[in-house]
């Protein structure tokens, strides 16, 4: 037994029930924002720690059922900084809405033991269960301002379509168990490796693609996205598309890389048709939406066609282009997602035409705006350009020239939209003069978004060596 | 056992089929808790025994209850029209029938290996082992999940004034 | 003889009658009611699975076990919500529901 292996999620689980200990002790605790800073202080010293952590495919934790190899390492750090970034702006964004601040903390600790699970998990029942349990505290935080009409409803679309999906998710499961015998990554690609093929191979495939399709919001499966992402209160949305999307990814790669290799003819075909479908339906949809907080989830939602590609290049770079696009995808938008917040604690409101004459009510949120957005749309020299740039080279090299030369006219599409916001933001004027309150949590949160997102676009070396070398360690 | 299986599987699927064709919420969740009733039997027939009695404490004495719990506490209307279908019956039916006609297919035409020769092991000794220790994480996490279940509710389902 | 087929058959009528419901319910808690339909198709399955393929281990039922508890959690919370929305709105039916519009 390995304790080193499970301590970023004893520690997570810890601060979270201290928490919500802590809220039932003292009550004033929990209208406070002191459980903010605990979380904080508790997530900084969990990504510090998890840089001592060993990682390799040998880590494992009891039996080969539960790992920590670079790959879930790097997952579970990036799950780490997206939480701290959330929680730093929850702190006051929350005021509103609730008069119970303690328990939001202490649930977002765990929906991140959750995401850590699913990292962790080299079989496929701690998956499922990491899966729902990090799915479940995010209805929850979804559905937390009671007031709300939105977020109610927002709750309750999201645990049904889940639980759907993981109804179609478990079938697929089944017939994998009912086809080896196993349920664990290795188990089942060893015999599979021994190669029988039936049609309900094909059947799991599909059902599983449609299971984790869910997840990561690919188009069929991606009709929760604006929903969920407009009701849920905006730290959480921001949570939803940097966090829980890169758990699916963790999830999708171990998968697809591993469990299924024997089977790249079979998935390969289909999967091309699930990314070409998100690349064009979220491009285009996103072009008609007003409301800010929805327009971010569709172009989440062709975000995540613009990583499968990495995925349909099934290499090392591949790979590697994944977790860097993972990367700046998460500086990006949590620097958008942090502006929102900022909007809506100043305004009220969320539509895109509330950003009208931004430029100058605040010009320190324009640039935020300005940075991250740029960074989305992949313009140098934000890291977003670099990103793409490695993500469909590779896609080329591996010769899916006519996918990369869609996913380049979708993006030149995204900039188009990306640049209309942003007209909007700089030009015209807007009657209300109010400058904006930043609050210093926030406003730092914005600053090292924004910063991380210009560092990585004008040297990306480093990062993209921390990528390669995650890849060839796990393929 | 023949008798039995086809006994069991004609009550499941006659029971869930009025559940979903019925009107009126009521009848549909006592028509689910007979269906729920007919799948331990099946558990039974398998020589899952202790799968079939947690089958009827959780799914007939706790989820079918809550539903039963939520249908009264949700009353608007009349409750013969309490659970009408949407303009996407037609829809519905043919993707249901199609997806079954290619999963029976697709069952058919597999050709399972030959079962291997092996006692049935005592299932309840050799379940808790497996849950305490191979599947350590996944245990605590999911008691962890119900945990959360249960704050959820009180959170959501306090009334808040 | 009643073989693996059988119950796998069951099985997936069962899960397609739960696909039905999930569809074509107004009821929020009807669309429950299909998807737990759902759920017990794949434990049927899991546990046929492992009494005809592998009767020597327990890992199907195990999963069985864990999918019923998941489930447990799924409904409470579920009405929950279902709850609380009829509280605010007076509201069960799912197509009322367009403040988000779908």
């Amino acid at each position: 037994m390995n304790i080193s292996v499970v301590s970023l999620e004893l520690a997570a689980l810890s601060i979270g029930f201290l928490i919500i200990i802590f809220g039932l002790i003292f009550p004033s605790f929990r209208s406070s924002k002191t459980g903010g800073y605990l979380a904080i202080i508790g997530l900084l010293s969990m990504l510090i720690g998890s840089f001592f952590l060993p990682a390799s495919n040998t880590q494992t934790f009891i039996n080969a059922f539960y790992v920590q190899d670079d790959l879930a390492l790097f997952f579970k750090q990036l799950f780490i900084l997206a939480a701290i970034f959330i929680n730093a702006m929850s702190l006051h964004y929350l005021k509103p809405y609730t008069k119970n601040k303690g328990d939001y903390f202490a649930l977002t600790f765990f929906a991140l033991t959750g995401m850590m699970v699913m990292a962790s998990a080299a079989e496929f029942i701690t998956l499922y269960i990491g899966l729902e349990l990090m799915t479940f505290t995010f209805v929850l935080l979804t559905a937390y301002k009671k007031q709300d009409l939105k977020s109610g409803e927002a709750g309750l679309k999201y645990i049904l379509l889940s639980a759907i999906s993981s109804g179609v998710l478990l079938y697929g499961l089944s017939l994998l168990y009912g086809l080896t015998g196993k349920l664990d990554f290795a188990g089942i690609s060893s015999v599979f490796s021994l190669g029988a093929t039936s049609p309900l191979v094909v059947w799991a495939i599909i059902m599983l693609l449609s299971g984790l399709g869910f997840k990561i919001a690919l188009v069929p499966f991606h009709m929760w996205t604006p929903d969920v992402y407009e009701g849920a209160p905006t730290p959480i949305t921001a949570f939803l598309a940097v966090g829980s999307k890169a758990a699916g990814f963790i999830a999708f790669i171990r998968v697809f890389f591993h469990v299924f290799s024997v089977y790249t003819s079979i998935f390969m075909p289909l999967l091309i048709t699930l990314t070409v479908l998100t690349l064009l339906i979220g491009n285009l949809i996103a072009l008609a939406q007003t409301h800010l907080k929805r327009f971010l989830a569709y172009s989440s939602i062709a975000h995540a066609g613009y990583i499968l590609l990495g995925v349909i290049a099934y290499s090392k770079l591949g790979l590697s282009a994944i977790l860097f696009y993972l990367m700046l995808y998460l500086f990006a938008n949590i620097g958008a997602f942090a502006g929102v917040t900022a909007l809506v604690i100043n305004t009220g409101h969320d539509r895109i035409a509330d950003l009208t004459g931004l430029w100058k009510r605040s010009p320190f949120l324009s640039v935020i705006f300005l940075i991250s957005l740029l960074s989305l749309a992949g313009i140098p020299p934000t890291a977003g350009f670099i990103g793409k740039f490695y993500l469909f080279t590779e896609a080329i090299h591996q010769g899916y020239l006519w996918l990369a030369a869609l996913a380049l006219g979708m993006s030149l599409v995204a900039i188009y939209y990306y640049l209309m916001v942003l007209r909007t933001l700089l030009s015209g004027t807007n009657e209300e003069t109010k400058s904006f309150i930043i609050p210093f949590s926030l406003r730092l949160v914005m600053i090292v978004s924004a910063g991380m997102t210009l560092v990585i676009g004008i040297w990306p070396g480093p990062f993209t060596d921390i990528a390669l070398r995650i890849a060839q360690s796990f393929l | 056992m023949i008798s039995l299986f086809y006994l069991f599987s004609a009550i499941l699927l006659v029971f869930a089929l009025g559940t979903v064709i019925s009107t009126n919420l009521i009848h549909s969740a006592l028509l689910m808790m007979g269906s729920f009733f007919a799948v331990a039997g099946l558990y039974l027939l398998l020589q899952a025994d202790y799968l079939a009695m947690v089958q009827i404490l959780v799914y007939v004495g706790a989820i079918a209850i809550l539903l039963v719990f939520g249908v009264m506490l949700t009353r608007k209307g009349s409750i013969e029209e309490s659970n009408l279908p949407n303009r996407y019956k037609g829809i519905g039916l043919l993707t249901a029938l199609g997806l079954f006609g290619l999963l029976a297919r697709s069952i058919y035409y597999t050709r399972f290996p030959a079962p291997p020769i092996g006692h049935p092991t005592q299932s309840i000794l050799a379940i808790a082992q497996a849950f305490l220790l191979q599947y350590f994480v996944a245990f605590e996490a999911l008691g962890i999940l119900l945990l959360i279940a249960i704050l959820g509710a009180i959170l959501i389902g306090r009334d808040s004034k | 003889m009643i073989g693996l087929s059988h119950y796998l058959f069951v099985a997936a009528a069962l899960f397609c009658i739960g696909v039905y419901g999930v569809l074509t319910k107004k009821n929020a808690i009807a669309v429950v009611m299909g998807i737990e339909f759902m759920l017990n198709a794949v434990n049927i399955n899991l546990i046929a699975f492992n009494h005809f393929m592998a009767p020597n281990h327990v890992i199907g039922q195990l999963f069985a076990i864990f999918i019923i508890g998941v489930a447990a959690a799924e409904v409470s919370l579920g009405l929950a919500i279902i709850l609380s929305l009829y509280r605010q709105r007076h509201l069960v039916a799912i197509d009322e529901m367009d403040i988000l519009k779908w």
